[in-house]
């Protein structure tokens, strides 16, 4: 698309809005894309892009696997613009490439890394042109916004450009299946050695063949619809990886990987099976972008996850562990049931997960309660379950649903309140679960349970060498 | 007592099947039957009490009426004799005359009930609904990329009291025919509406059996109920 004059005055309001917001000391607001989208709403499509773009998609992990790449191309020496400090919608990706822009639009930088909204797919895709594009999985997610996997799906294949290089999840079927006729590596975990079928989950949207409708057979389902699976009537299985986890050391939090040029080991950031992928997808990437094996491997040695999303500490040999479970996303908040379940130790549980920004102005759609496997917490290591928030009553509802005992149960609207209702002799570690929307709240949670920690009586650790840490999405 | 549940894997998008675990709960003794794409649905081989069936894609909604457009006539036939039936979310279309999609083209459904849908994949439909059965309040979500025109106003299910009904205009939310009920409300349901539960097992002959969990789901339903006075 040509620079019109109205691209111009767009550009020139926005560059004018980043530097009043700068000057008022407000970062990584999505302000300046806002106008310019306002003033110009095929803006991006004006807006020259960098010679390569590099997008990151998908229902969960997105942030985590934007932020490993960034890391890795940091440490490497790239010069590169991205939306980390902003937002992955398209007034965020506009924002960036205004504030990468010389006065004329001109990109200052040659390479751009975005972590890219699926459900915004139609308003940034055919305009970016993404050079590369890493889809993590597909799953269900926020039911107001993203409706169904189907209609994500559709919008991906209709709105991912034909010229862009894919690279997808090979155990995850949805995934897989994006826009067949564009150029694809996938990758994958193989079946390691020992591994069992995951537990049950309560929702799993790939159930049939894609091409006859025949039940699937799973030689391995890891969670939800995530695993290795064939159909026993017209040979359609789950694609072959180029870039494969072979073996998993969780003692060490190392994975090998086999790709093209042959096995290597990376360190691993957090050993679980989430993370796991996370760090698998990035690789493969960072691979397909053009780094060495040896080059990634050395850059990921010092790579972390951000702590908003994990945290975990000891305080009198017990663990206080904050997870972020995402509200209303069905599948990130099972992950996290999951990760405490299998925790070592006996656990205790608090939850908030009521959407703040929904409490605030309408009353949350609870629904999506009964696609979490909150019966993962139904387990004798769960020694209490407390929950929180506006709609603590319809949670409280549910874990009873879940069949856990009510003696194990309580309930309280104030997260803080709920705090205190919290047995804290008996458990080896204490999990915080909380929204995306509450991190601030978690914050004051943890230290108030920080404090109260401090006063029990200390408590010899259990090992830890079993299981690795929790898991973020 | 038998209840069919129609394509549980195929048609759960929103945490619907709660609705039937729930059941299981208030009705240990009962039968519950899982029927999938595949097979052959049991109302059409033997009486059945009560028919279930949740919202779906819309690639499922055609699978769908595919598989119930021979066993029209029986459908007729069950809704004649008042077996209960409870269809959510756009469930319920596939009782209707037809669907419009985007392109204007048409789907024709199952004609039973004289109503007709009419898709917008663009507009995401999403509100919180307060309205009433029988004098008590009954609220849901409502998330569609549908609306629903009925002909007549008969088919009235739920009055609406604050939101919005099958449609804009509408009065009314959901559509009810003798035992039949459906409605775009979503999800557990049944969960957060105890008098609506109750009338549904009378309907089942169930009488008056305490409802599982009772004294959580009635004081949830309260807490819950103030809230969308205040916020509907």
């Amino acid at each position: 698309m040509k620079r019109s004059l109205r691209f111009y005055l767009a550009l020139f309001f926005a560059k004018g809005t980043a530097r009043v917001m700068k000057l008022v000391g407000r970062k990584g607001t999505s302000m300046p894309g806002s106008w310019a989208i306002i003033l110009c709403p095929d803006f991006l499509g004006r807006m020259p892009r960098p010679k390569t773009v590099i997008g990151i998609t998908g229902t969960n992990g997105k942030t985590t696997v934007s932020n490993l790449v960034e890391d890795v191309l940091t440490q490497c020496d790239y010069d590169f613009v991205c939306n980390r400090a902003g937002t992955n919608v398209a007034t965020g990706v506009a924002s960036s490439l205004i504030a990468n822009s010389t006065l004329l639009g001109k990109p200052k930088k040659d390479l751009a890394v975005f972590e890219l909204d699926e459900r915004s797919s139609p308003r940034i895709l055919p305009f970016l042109k993404p050079d590369i594009l890493l889809v993590t999985n597909l799953f269900r997610d926020s039911y107001k916004r993203n409706a169904h996997v189907e209609f994500i799906q559709d919008i991906l294949n209709t709105y991912i450009p034909d010229s862009t290089r894919l690279v997808l999840n090979a155990d995850d079927l949805l995934c897989a299946s994006l826009k067949p006729d564009n150029r694809r590596v996938f990758f994958g975990i193989d079946p390691l050695p020992g591994e069992k079928t995951g537990l049950p989950n309560i929702v799993q949207d790939v159930r049939t063949c894609p091409h006859c409708g025949e039940p699937l057979e799973w030689d391995l389902r890891r969670y939800h619809h995530v695993g290795r699976a064939h159909c026993p009537r017209c040979g359609f299985s789950s694609p072959q990886p180029k870039y494969r986890v072979t073996a998993l050391d969780k003692r060490h939090s190392r994975m090998t990987t086999q790709g093209v040029e042959g096995p290597q080991e990376f360190t691993l950031p957090n050993t679980s099976l989430i993370n796991v992928y996370n760090a698998l997808s990035a690789v493969s990437l960072l691979a397909e972008f053009g780094l060495t094996k040896d080059r990634i491997a050395q850059c990921m040695e010092r790579l972390t996850i951000v702590e908003s999303r994990y945290n975990e500490e000891e305080v009198g040999g017990r663990k206080l562990i904050l997870h972020l479970a995402k509200g209303q996303n069905p599948i990130a908040c099972s992950q996290a049931c999951g990760n405490a379940r299998q925790y070592p130790g006996k656990k205790a549980v608090l939850l908030f997960l009521d959407d703040a920004h929904d409490a605030a102005h309408s009353v949350e759609n609870t629904s999506w309660l009964y696609d979490t496997d909150f019966e993962l917490l139904n387990d004798p290591s769960v020694v209490q379950v407390v929950t929180a928030g506006p709609r603590h009553w319809d949670s409280y509802v549910r874990l009873l649903m879940a069949g856990i005992p009510q003696e194990r149960l309580a309930h309280e609207e104030d997260p803080l309140e709920a705090a205190q209702l919290l047995e804290l002799t008996q458990p080896d570690a204490v999990f915080v679960l909380y929204d995306l929307y509450s991190v601030d709240l978690s914050k004051q949670v943890k230290a108030k349970l920080h404090e109260r920690l401090g006063t029990v009586p200390p408590k010899e650790r259990v090992s830890q060498e079993e299981e690795g840490a929790g898991d973020e999405n | 007592m038998k209840i069919e549940i129609l394509y549980p894997h195929h048609c759960n998008l929103f945490g619907d099947l709660s609705n039937m675990d729930y059941l299981k709960k208030c009705l240990p003794q009962a039968q519950f039957v899982e029927t999938h794409l595949n097979q052959e649905p049991l109302f059409v081989r033997e009486k059945v009490d009560m028919v279930y069936l949740g919202p779906m894609t819309e690639r499922t909604q055609e699978l769908v009426l595919e598989r119930l457009r021979p066993y029209k006539d029986r459908l007729w036939e069950l809704v004649g004799q008042n077996t209960l039936f409870l269809f959510t979310g756009n469930a319920l279309e596939l009782m209707g005359e037809y669907i419009v999609k985007d392109d204007g083209s048409r789907i024709n459904c199952l004609g039973i009930f004289p109503l007709y849908a009419k898709r917008d994949m663009m507009h995401r439909h999403n509100s919180i609904f307060l309205g009433s059965f029988q004098g008590q309040p009954v609220m849901g979500f409502k998330s569609q990329f549908t609306m629903a025109f009925p002909k007549s106003k008969d088919l009235e299910l739920f009055p609406v009291e604050k939101g919005v009904g099958l449609n804009k205009k509408c009065s009314f939310e959901g559509i009810r025919h003798g035992n039949f009920f459906g409605t775009y409300l979503l999800g557990p349901i049944l969960l957060l509406n105890p008098p609506f539960t109750r009338h549904l097992l009378q309907c089942l002959g169930a009488g008056d059996v305490p409802l599982a969990l009772e004294e959580e789901v009635q004081a949830a339903y309260e807490k819950r109920l103030a809230d969308f006075k205040a916020k509907a």
